[in-house]
């Protein structure tokens, strides 16, 4: 049975390794202070789709919000294999996580019979994690977070390995149905995202992106649908901790340490 | 006067840790003449939930029904969007566990709420509703408002708040809500796999922790052995669990245990900003790792820049002696 995907992918800030303060007088987040990657976990969202048409085909569309950085993503996943991008023609940094979920449901619905939508579970650090489920709240359909491995799809079904606190589910889910895929994986893991094909890089370079507007979407005002706002952002101080440098081969310096740590007990 | 509702998680007849944080922050959000109100679903969760009268709820809610025995997202936000819509709570605290974190995120969906993740703080005055949130590495303190005065649907993060304590004095009834919700061909838990706890990295006092840089199972008898002369308990990161030296109930994080304890010792762990913010507030941290520039020394009281198979050793001698 071939199975069709659509992926929801993102450009987000890359938040690993900050330095500095990131905000300026107003408590807007400075331009250029922090720079943009592809989800990683979009980009896991995005292998596991690759799989599932490798082994039993089927067509794998991406869909992002926004331009010009939601294009980068999306020409990105034609690099790496999808079969078709779809931008929706909407800002989606003045957007939440509500308001994305109601215009990519409408674009979802126009794209022809997706069995699977698959997503990351979690914006790194601002971390709201919230697109897929209410992505499919919106489409009424059943939602599987924190996935690391779809494991089948058939007669109908997807069944899927699920991380919780202590472990892990296996969760049979029926078609269609959102699925979030959890943590990225270890560089070193042999299930590690795919690199881009150079031979697809010259395919797809100039390949049209379709764009589908607000209005396109049945969505007059996108801003409307918003439910979260910002309201303030401010810096928290650096915390000051005392720190030493203790040198391993001083026996007495360990030893200091030792009992200064350990006063009292 | 307002009124706060709690999702209550209870997994084998215990009610979840973070839920008791949500217990006492909502108590705190209601103040003395307002109402907290909780729910529990799943499987046989009735009884339990009437402890929640002792933790500080004012009503008890259970949907008790066999097809909830395990979590999946569309029975459970069905059924809770439609418990809020009648409670018409000012917020709603979730924990903020694979399930709290789902669920709310769902149900602010499906009722096109406010929603936050990984909330720090709450506040509640007429019709402001925020939430607040402690971002980017720590770095950034934002205020998220529900726009309109719609309802805030946060997860709360562990530690956020001292769990609720407990008032054998206060009971009352459970109310049973009817489970009707669109099981029709919606999806079920097949197969779970999850470890028994075996440690409380919660109450430990002192821990020694390892990281990918203990480099193989066998190893992991220094940090055994370091944890042993001290009376500590053993932490771990992702990389250990995942690598499968340790069970998860070691792992220490975002998606592990958050810990408080007077000492941490981390032991060739880079300091990923996913395991900082399991154990940035321990009291004192000491960090041993061959890289002078890993992150973990950013936090570090005392910074060891050397191999951890030569320094280990050295310091179970000095507690020895
Ligand atoms: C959404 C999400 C959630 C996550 N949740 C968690 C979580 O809850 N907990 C968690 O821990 N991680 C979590 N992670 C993973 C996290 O990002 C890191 O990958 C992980 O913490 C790294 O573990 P590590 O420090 O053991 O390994 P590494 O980053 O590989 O670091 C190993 C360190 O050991 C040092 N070293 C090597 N050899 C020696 C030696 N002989 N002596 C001394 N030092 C040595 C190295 O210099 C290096 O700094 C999460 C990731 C994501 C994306
Ligand atoms: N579907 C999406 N397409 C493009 N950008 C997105 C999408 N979802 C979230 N973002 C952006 O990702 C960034 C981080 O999101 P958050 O951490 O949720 O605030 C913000 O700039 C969002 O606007």
């Amino acid at each position: 049975m071939s199975c069709n995907c659509v992926v929801i992918v993102r450009e987000v800030w890359d938040t690993r390794d900050l330095i500095g303060s990131i905000l300026d007088e107003a408590g807007h987040i400075k331009p250029g202070a922090l720079q943009t990657r592809f989800e990683p976990e979009d980009l896991n969202a995005l292998e596991v789709a690759l799989r599932i048409k490798d082994q039993q085909g089927g067509k794998i569309t991406a869909i992002a919000v926004g331009a010009p950085r939601g294009v980068e993503v999306l020409r990105e996943c034609l690099y790496r294999g999808a079969d078709a991008a779809v931008q929706v023609d909407a800002d989606a940094s003045v957007l939440d996580d509500r308001a994305l979920s109601v215009l990519l449901a409408a674009a979802v619905k126009k794209t022809d019979a997706p069995d699977l939508v698959l997503t990351g579970t979690s914006v790194v650090d601002g971390e709201n994690a919230m697109l897929g489920a209410m992505l499919a709240a919106e489409l009424a359909w059943d939602h599987v977070a924190w996935v690391d491995a779809v494991e089948a799809v058939a007669g109908g079904q997807a069944v899927v390995k699920r991380a919780i606190e202590m472990g892990y589910e296996t969760v049979q889910t029926p078609l269609p149905s959102v699925i979030s895929i959890g943590v990225a994986l270890l560089e070193d893991d042999p299930r590690s995202p795919r690199p881009a094909k150079a031979m697809l890089k010259l395919k797809m370079k100039k390949t049209p992106i379709p764009v589908l507007t607000p209005a396109e979407l049945g969505v007059a005002d996108p801003a409307a649908l918003v439910t979260t706002r910002v309201t303030r952002r401010e810096s928290v101080p650096p915390r000051v901790i005392e720190s030493r440098q203790v040198d391993p081969e001083d026996v007495a310096a360990l030893k200091t340490m030792l009992n200064e740590v350990l006063k009292g007990k | 006067m307002a009124k706060i509702a709690v999702f209550a998680e209870i997994e084998d007849g215990a009610i979840h840790d973070i839920c008791l944080q949500c217990m006492s922050k909502a108590r705190a959000l209601a103040g003395l003449d307002g109402r907290v109100v909780a729910l529990a679903a799943g499987r046989g969760v009735s009884e339990t939930a009437a402890k929640l009268f002792g933790y500080g709820a004012d009503e008890v809610y259970a949907a008790d029904h066999a097809a909830l025995a395990g979590y999946i997202s569309r029975p459970f936000r069905t059924l809770t969007a439609g418990w809020l819509v009648e409670q018409a709570p000012a917020a709603a605290l979730f924990p903020a566990t694979t399930l709290g974190l789902d669920l709310a995120a769902s149900v602010a969906g499906v009722l096109s709420s406010a929603g936050v993740l990984y909330a720090d703080d709450v506040r509640l005055a007429g019709d402001d509703r925020t939430a607040r949130r402690i971002e980017f590495d720590r770095k950034v303190v934002t205020d998220y408002a529900a726009a309109d005065g719609r309802m805030l649907i946060i997860a709360l993060r562990d530690g956020a708040a001292d769990a609720a304590s407990f008032d054998a004095g206060r009971t009352g009834a459970v109310k049973a809500v009817s489970v009707a919700p669109d099981f029709v061909g919606a999806a079920k838990v097949l197969k779970r796999d999850v470890a028994k706890k075996t440690i409380n990295l919660k109450g430990a006092r002192v821990i020694v922790a390892g990281g990918a840089g203990v480099g193989s199972l066998e190893n992991f008898s220094w940090i055994r052995d370091l944890a042993s002369a001290l009376g500590a308990e053993i932490g771990a990161t992702r990389a250990v669990v995942d690598a499968g030296w340790l069970p998860a109930d070691h792992q220490i994080g975002q998606t592990g245990a958050t810990v408080k304890p007077d000492l941490y010792i981390a032991c060739g762990i880079s300091g990923a900003v996913q395991h900082r913010v399991g154990m940035q507030d321990s009291g004192k941290i000491i960090a041993i790792n061959t890289d002078p520039n890993a992150p973990i020394f950013k936090i570090a009281h005392y910074r060891i820049v050397g191999d951890l198979k030569a320094v280990i050793p050295k310091l179970i001698q000095l507690l020895k002696s």
